[in-house]
């Protein structure tokens, strides 16, 4: 288990102090795949390098399992450090080294015998994928593919975490989907406990158990995906869940409701289900739905008409069929 | 041609020139990096935004580093020749030049490794932290293989001015093409003597120069090798 406890991340410089991080706590639990959403210059890539103290808190303690890091030895530091993997949004990865190379990497710091680190290397690239890639070098490789490489090199000292900054930003959507597949089946058979650090909520949504969403230094809220991501309390978790334009052209109102998929709703057609079995016509305004693993995720924003009986209609036949909706936007 | 430079061929001495300038410049170099490569490391890692700052030392380096490297070559020569006589016990003869080449090369190699190692992307560096690499395994295996190319390239580069300071070497007896063109050619109004040397000068430097940059291209494997890859491929 990672804890937070009152993490504060200050940089002085010239023009006074910036405050990157103020008062952080936060509990990430093992086995989960957590996410850290928020809009750029939110702190979230500090808080990350918090983590495995690759920034050095300025108050504050990072529990790892229990152990304060920040008040340990630089050779236990390096010990820890191997617990935890990191990958990056650039990839990082050694340019003069191949794919196979990079993987080494870490097990030729922590000095594991050749025969056993070439063993090693050959499981995680396939792990990953990318056998057949051992002998390539960074420049012929996809981002996709360093970044898989990345993660099989994160992987090689058998961590219990593994540090995700902005992993798939720099990445095309089809290839992301199949980065947060590969990392959640890293979750689900490793059983590593993940921290996802992101600006795209898809991203929150389709792999993460457990969310914070972080505003100007501060968490503005955390908790289960599907209830930050049903029910955002705080303006920044609603404005990431639906974009502003979105709000202010769907303006407010009775007969406006925000549908939320979260894999429990059945798989009725809902809408045509409205029309059919209750005459109520809805328009869609907003939509962003996807199916994964053949369970529906996202969320929809409809225009009833304004007619109370007819509102009252579609909203039993909602909860009917366990459609989780809001009446806000 | 004429005489003076006929008997030049004839006695060997333009091709024991020519081995001395290849000779002082390599060795030279050689030397200059036991010295200008450490020296460079810490110039890097002791930097504000380097592995372990230590701001004190990395300036006082830089100033001695500077200091070094603003003094004219035929000043510094002569200056320092007692220094040269307490290492080779000399201060004339090729011995005596290498130490002067490697005083001189060594701050000069120094920024020059700096300046390779600045380019290693920091988020590399920071990847091998996360991986708990100590100081000295990020130095050794990620800093110097990583800008290796550039490295080389500096090497190249160092080695070329290396050979140019050498030509000042009549001023101590200290050998190669240099002196013979000065000491042959110059003194005895021999114009193509003086050529002749400037003709091998600019041979030995061509050598050094595309050999190293294809060593360089060679050993970086950023570039991707289109052609011999689709050639391998047809073949």
């Amino acid at each position: 288990m990672i804890e937070l406890k009152n993490l504060t991340k200050i940089y002085p410089s010239k023009a006074g102090e910036t405050v990157a991080l103020e008062d952080i706590s936060l509990v990430i639990p093992d086995g989960s795949v957590f996410g850290v959403i928020g809009l750029s210059g939110a702190g979230k890539s500090t808080l990350v390098r918090c983590l495995n103290l690759l920034e050095k808190p300025t108050r504050g303690q990072v529990l790892i399992d229990g152990e304060d890091i920040t008040a340990v030895s630089k050779k236990r530091l390096g010990q820890i450090r191997r617990s935890i993997g990191m990958i990056f949004q650039n990839f990082n990865l050694l340019e003069q080294r191949t794919a196979a190379a990079n993987v080494r990497f870490p097990l030729e710091l922590s000095k594991v015998p050749r025969e056993e680190a070439k063993k090693r290397v050959e499981e995680l690239l396939s792990l990953v994928g990318l056998s057949e890639k051992a002998d390539a070098y960074p420049s012929q490789l996809s981002g996709g593919q360093k970044q898989r490489v990345a993660i099989a090199r994160a992987l090689a000292t058998d961590p219990k975490y593994l540090l995700c900054d902005e992993a798939t930003s720099a990445l095309d959507p089809t290839t992301t989907e199949s980065i947060l597949e590969l990392l959640k089946k890293i979750n689900r058979e490793l059983g590593v406990t993940i921290v996802v650090i992101t600006h795209e909520m898809r991203v929150v949504e389709s792999i993460c158990t457990d969310v914070a969403v972080l505003d100007q230094s501060h968490v503005a809220e955390a908790g289960r995906v599907e209830e930050v991501f049903s029910f955002p309390q705080s303006e920044i978790a609603k404005q990431l869940v639906i974009p502003n334009l979105i709000r202010s052209l769907a303006g407010s109102g009775a007969n406006k409701l925000r549908l939320v998929f979260h894999g429990e709703t059945s798989d009725t057609p809902v809408i045509s289900g409205l029309a059919m079995e209750c005459g109520v016509p809805a328009n869609i305004l907003f939509a962003d739905t996807r199916r994964i693993d053949g369970k529906t995720f996202g969320h929809m924003v409809i225009e009833l008409p304004q007619d109370e009986k007819q509102i009252q209609a579609a909203k039993q036949y909602l909860t009917a069929h366990n459609v989780v909706f809001k009446e806000e936007i | 041609m004429g005489e003076v430079l006929i008997s030049l061929f004839r006695d060997n001495t333009m091709w024991i020139g020519v081995w001395e300038t290849i000779y002082l410049t390599l060795l030279s170099t050689a030397f200059a990096y036991v010295i200008g490569l450490p020296l460079g490391i810490l110039l890097c890692t002791t930097g504000r935004n380097g592995l372990t700052p230590v701001i004190w030392l990395n300036k006082l380096l830089g100033i001695v580093v500077n200091i070094f490297r603003s003094i004219p070559f035929i000043i510094l020569m002569v200056a320092f020749l007692p220094v040269a006589k307490v290492i080779v016990g000399k201060t004339y003869g090729p011995a005596a030049m290498v130490v002067m080449l490697v005083i001189a090369a060594a701050p000069y190699i120094a920024r020059m490794v700096e300046s390779s190692l600045k380019e290693v992307d920091a988020g590399v560096v920071e990847a091998a932290k996360s991986m708990g690499a100590s100081t000295l395994q990020i130095i050794w295996k990620v800093y110097l293989p990583e800008a290796k190319p550039s490295l080389l390239v500096g090497a190249v580069i160092s080695m070329v001015t290396v050979l140019g300071y050498s030509a000042m070497a009549s001023t101590i007896h200290g050998g190669g093409l240099g002196e013979i063109a000065i000491f042959y050619g110059y003194n005895n109004f021999q114009d193509d003597v003086i050529w002749m040397c400037v003709f091998f000068t600019v041979i030995i430097v061509q050598f050094i120069q595309e050999g190293g940059m294809y060593f360089a291209t060679r050993t970086d494997k950023r570039v991707r090798v289109k052609g011999r890859k689709k050639k391998a491929k047809a073949e």
